[in-house]
């Protein structure tokens, strides 16, 4: 049986161990990854105190490592799985992960984060890392040569677009309305680009191929018309959704998805707390997430010792 | 034991499949595929897929960083 169980290691999860570890609370973290949205971050230079004199500035996987070395310092246990179960039991919480292992504790920190949105048309599935892929980051080299489509109108679609550009011969940017959510500077500076192609007020409806991605569908949205375009590779770059299935029976969640949290980090059930992306707190910066996560660890730990018949020392400046 | 990894240059779970290796002091080679667009057409066909990174354990896929699955390579 841990104290505390957190779900998820970006800046929330890794900053809720640091906290949790130290108040001596046996935690243990449960994640698919180390280091959450933040690794796909290559300029992070508005994290305070990490400045061009830190080794590995300013890139965010380095950052993260940094926290996740802190948090195992202070004695947090790691294991690697997806959780996909929680339930109240009589002294607290179970946790069952994918993998069959089972995990207790008295406290649940929820700091899982999102995943990439799908698009959800036929071919998505069956083609995903043969390629469809929805990290330009990573896969980008690997379409040298190829045409590609980027589905998206935002900042994180126009990007990849403009990096796919320095490797693939020719990037659709297909987006379902008439203009792009991104920075104007950003547009402005991939439009000039020679190998690209704005495909406007279009949504894709099917991916096509055989052992590899070979072409997508598109519809023109306010035309109707139909086409298809020949492609080896769609990235899909449409935002990021919350998975909330194992959690909805537990806790509340709002109108976008988000679990709702009160300003100590509490959600609507008590023992179980939410920091980062997931909460319904504004502004999914890592500096927030990071505070959330401290705001969530101190809270829980007040509430094991309460249950405990101790007094958590709330340690204010007051 | 035989480990290889195909990487690129700025995918963060390359990185960590690396520094996984070398905490844990298990030797491996390292292919950029970035650098070497053959090697790229080598993991594709290996992995049949396109996704970085690939790890190979004496003559094992692992696609992407699976740290459960290498640790089980690793193992045998």
């Amino acid at each position: 049986m841990y104290d505390i169980i957190i779900i998820g290691a970006g800046a929330a999860g890794l900053t809720s161990a640091i906290y949790t570890g130290r108040k001596k609370m046996k935690t243990l973290v449960v994640s698919v990854d180390i280091g959450g949205q933040t690794l796909l971050t290559e300029h992070i230079e508005n994290y305070p105190g990490y400045t061009e004199e830190t080794p590995g500035f300013p890139s965010g996987p380095k950052l993260m490592q940094l926290f996740d070395t802190q948090a195992k310092k202070f004695g947090a246990e790691f294991t690697s799985g997806k959780v996909n179960k929680l339930e109240k039991t009589g002294n607290g919480f179970k946790a069952s992960l994918t993998n069959g292992e089972t995990y207790e504790a008295k406290a649940i920190v929820l700091a899982y984060g999102k995943v990439p949105r799908s698009l959800g048309v036929p071919g998505e599935d069956k083609f995903i890392g043969r390629g469809v892929s929805t990290c330009a980051t990573c896969d980008a080299p690997i379409f040298k040569g190829k045409t590609v489509a980027v589905i998206g109108g935002g900042n994180s679609a126009v990007e990849a677009a403009e990096l796919l550009t320095k490797y693939a011969t020719k990037v659709y940017l297909i987006h379902r309305r008439d203009a792009f959510r991104a920075d104007e500077v950003t547009i402005e500076r991939v439009k000039k680009l020679p190998n690209i192609e704005f495909v406007l007020d279009t949504v894709p409806t099917e991916i096509k191929g055989e052992k590899f991605v070979k072409g997508i569908g598109i519809e023109n949205s306010k035309t109707k018309e139909k086409r298809e375009l020949e492609v080896g590779g769609v990235f899909v770059e449409i935002g990021y959704v919350i998975e909330t299935d194992f959690v909805k029976d537990l806790v509340k969640i709002n109108e976008k998805n988000e679990l709702i949290v009160n300003e100590s980090g509490e959600t609507s059930c008590p023992g179980i707390f939410a920091a980062g992306d997931l909460s319904s707190f504004p502004y999914k910066q890592t500096i927030i997430s990071a505070g959330q996560g401290a705001m969530a660890a101190l809270t829980a730990y007040e509430y094991v010792m309460k249950l405990e018949g101790k007094t958590g020392a709330r340690i204010d400046w007051s | 034991m035989n480990v290889k990894i195909y990487t690129t240059n700025h995918c963060p779970y390359c990185h960590q499949a690396k520094d996984f290796f070398k905490e844990k002091k298990v030797e491996f080679k390292e292919i950029n595929v970035e650098e070497n667009p053959q090697a790229a057409e080598e993991m594709v066909e290996k992995s049949g897929q396109m996704g970085v990174p690939v790890i190979e354990i004496d003559g094992q896929i692992i696609v992407g960083f699976n740290k459960p699955a290498i640790e089980k390579a690793l193992k045998k």
